[in-house]
């Protein structure tokens, strides 16, 4: 199991923003994955949230991510899951959202996808 | 045939001179030609993977370039040192032919791992002419190419023959070495394809095996039942096994057993074992004559040297008391509180010697325990390599004798699964049924607060790391755990969270449960349902996941007009079925 401490950061790439998240995603800190998921969208560029050091996440943290999903189809941006980890990706399966998310293997693919 | 071929002493030394001065091959082929046909042969042969298309592509295309009358590809097994003819094109069938290396000049290309050239087969003595004499085919010329390797040669091809009449040259001889090259790569790639789906088959035929050993194991009891057997393999299939059975008198029969030798037959010997042994104790006789009759009627049927060693028994429901007899098995260990008494075997090993005597034993258990472990367990290396031996295994049980069931066979089988395991390891035990008490497994105790989950959540991941919960699994239930205990946090409490919540994690034989506590209003559970998963929405499938992830759940208020009670369900595998699996 990862040991990575929760952060989030996000950096702008070459045509894109991407939110990157750590550590293990709770009802502790997910308003605030929620707050820089909502920044990132307002950019303009499409977007990517790269999980790939995320241990954990609940449904607190799924729902900041379906909320980001939702705002970028209302505005037509692309939205994506990027370099998913395990952890979540067995929660994405269990909550159904797994074909729901655009996932890709990394935030090159995000403008390829 | 032999009358077109027949050539007179003078036209062979004719032949002889020829050869000096010829070109290798056709003049039409010349050097390009050469090249050509070696690309192409190479090209042909790196796609085969089949040795028997290999071979005879191999022959056949050097028939045609080389325009000899016979061509043939023997192969050698390195066991025998017998070379064996696998293919051949010409008037005569030489296939099926076997030579030993040294034997006519295809052994000698293997002997000396030397292409051999023998342009006048009249003057050599070492020609094989066997098959000239029995079919009246004459050999003229011919030369052997040994098939290299990197392990030595593992065959040979042979060209007999021009078909101009003329004798092979040093240059034919040179091509033949040259056409070899890429046909033993071949051949080898080809054996190493066959090798690996050989090693697919077997590693088929053990899983096979396996479960079927598996299938043979007795399903653990949960009602009571004083004769509990756990079983781990050292490697894909256990030599040892056990099984209990009820005799219509109320009595349990139980058996132990150990095969000597590892691998298939031995997995075989075990099945056969098994229900001799369960066949021989059906009866109800004194377990010495048990043992007798296995022995016995083993003896009759198993041959190489493999025996089997078992303990085999009876108690009461009750275990009160224990009759029981071994054969070549390591001591019973009795363990009544600090006193431990050990019971060596009173025979030999069954399948050896027909006609054996067997001592048995009988004791009052008085609320001691009875442990059977099959030498496995004494042969587990300690730290510095020895077998811990039966004063190992007596100070393993010392250190869990408090223990209840359950968690102690676990704790034995986790003790000698960190020190070193080499082999099967076994362990059957005997003792009084006790009430069977849920196993609490976690008491937490945490301020109703977003910042607690990450606490709530490691003391339910190592819990259920402990019982060997597998982590998929593992992970759906924590999650199960932290969305009800957000949601009581984010509904429950709302943002007045001055209160706590509790968390009881218990196994009640293959049931888990997890408990809730809080001192939020009361919930209305009608309220508490899952909505459907899979429709995309912000929040609100806490409850579709607990829901997805258990078994059931339910929420009831607590008396007083506050606080509400969440226990949650889910059934788990058998822990000891699991710890067969490992």
């Amino acid at each position: 199991m990862s040991v990575s401490p929760n952060g989030v950061a996000a950096e702008r790439g070459d045509g894109y923003v991407l939110v990157r998240l750590s550590g293990e995603v709770d009802l502790s800190w997910s308003q605030e994955v929620r707050r820089a998921v909502l920044d990132a969208l307002a950019a303009g560029t499409p977007v990517g949230v790269e999980l790939s050091a995320v241990s954990y996440i609940d449904s607190s943290g799924i729902a900041a991510l379906v909320e980001g999903f939702q705002q970028a189809r209302q505005h037509g941006r692309r939205f994506a899951l990027v370099a998913v980890s395990d952890a979540v990706r067995a929660v994405l399966e269990l909550a159904r959202l797994d074909r729901v998310f655009l996932l890709v293997p990394s935030a090159d693919a995000l403008l390829a996808a | 045939m032999k009358a077109l071929r027949a050539r007179s002493a003078g036209a062979r030394t004719a032949g002889d001179a020829r050869a000096a001065q010829r070109p290798a091959t056709d003049p039409r082929a010349g050097e390009a030609g050469t090249l050509a046909f070696l690309a192409e042969l190479s090209q042909a042969l790196a796609v085969s993977l089949d040795l028997r298309q290999t071979l005879s592509e191999t022959v056949t295309r050097v028939v045609d370039f080389m325009q000899v009358e016979a061509a043939s590809l023997f192969l050698l097994d390195p066991a025998t040192l017998v070379l064996d003819c696998r293919i051949c094109i010409g008037p005569v069938d030489i296939t099926g032919v076997r030579l030993a290396v040294g034997q006519g000049i295809v052994g000698s290309a293997v002997a000396d791992n030397a292409t051999q050239l023998v342009v006048d087969a009249a003057d050599d003595p070492r020609v094989w002419r066997a098959a000239d004499d029995t079919t009246g085919f004459v050999t003229h010329s011919l030369v052997c190419a040994p098939l290299r390797t990197a392990a030595g040669p593992i065959g040979v091809l042979e060209i007999v023959n021009r078909r101009d009449g003329t004798p092979f040259s040093v240059a034919d001889a040179e091509l033949l070495e040259l056409v070899a090259a890429p046909a033993a790569l071949a051949i080898n790639s080809a054996r190493m394809a066959a090798s690996l789906l050989e090693q697919q088959r077997l590693k088929r035929e053990f899983d096979l095996a396996r479960r079927l050993q598996k299938s043979l194991l007795p399903h653990r009891r949960r009602d009571g039942f004083p004769v509990i057997g756990v079983n781990r393999p050292a490697h894909e299939i256990s030599g040892d096994f056990y099984d209990h059975f009820e005799l219509a008198d109320g009595r349990i029969g139980f058996v132990v057993g150990d095969i000597s030798g590892k691998g298939l037959d031995a997995a075989l010997l075990m099945v056969r074992a098994a229900s001799l042994l369960r066949w021989a104790g059906k009866d109800g006789i004194e377990p010495a004559a048990w043992l007798s009759r296995a022995n016995d009627e083993l003896c009759e049927t198993t041959q190489d040297g493999r025996f089997v060693c078992a303990l085999v028994g009876y108690c009461d429901r009750a275990a009160t008391r224990v009759r029981f007899a071994g054969a070549g098995f390591p001591p019973v260990i009795v363990q009544r509180g600090d006193a431990f008494d050990e019971y060596p075997s009173g025979g030999p090993p069954l399948g050896i010697l027909p006609g054996v005597a067997f001592e048995q034993h009988e004791l009052a258990l008085a609320g001691g325990t009875f442990y059977a472990f099959s030498d496995g367990a004494t042969d587990v290396r300690d730290a510095h390599g020895r077998p811990i031996g039966n004063a190992g295994v007596r100070a393993l049980i010392a250190r869990h004798a408090k223990e209840s069931l359950e968690p102690r066979l676990r704790s034995l089988l986790a003790d000698l699964k960190q020190l070193r395991l080499v082999d099967d390891t076994t362990l059957l035990l005997v003792e009084a049924p006790r009430a069977e008490q849920p196993e609490r497994l976690v008491d937490l105790r945490v301020p109703a607060r977003a910042e607690s989950l990450r606490e709530l959540r490691g003391a339910v991941r190592a819990a259920l790391d402990a019982l060997g919960i597998e982590p998929r699994l593992r992970d759906k239930l924590v999650l199960a755990v932290d969305e009800a205990c957000a949601n009581i946090i984010r509904h429950g409490y709302g943002q007045s969270c001055d209160g706590d919540i509790e968390l009881c994690l218990a196994r009640n034989g293959t049931t888990l449960a997890f408990e809730l506590r809080d001192t939020a209003p009361c919930a209305d559970p009608a309220a508490l349902r899952p909505k459907p998963l899979g429709e995309v929405r912000c929040g609100g499938f806490g409850i579709a996941l607990i829901d997805e992830v258990m078994d059931d759940w339910r929420v009831e208020p607590l008396a007083g007009g506050r606080g509400n009670r969440l226990v949650m369900h889910k059934r788990i595998e058998d822990i000891a079925g699991e710890a067969n699996e490992a």
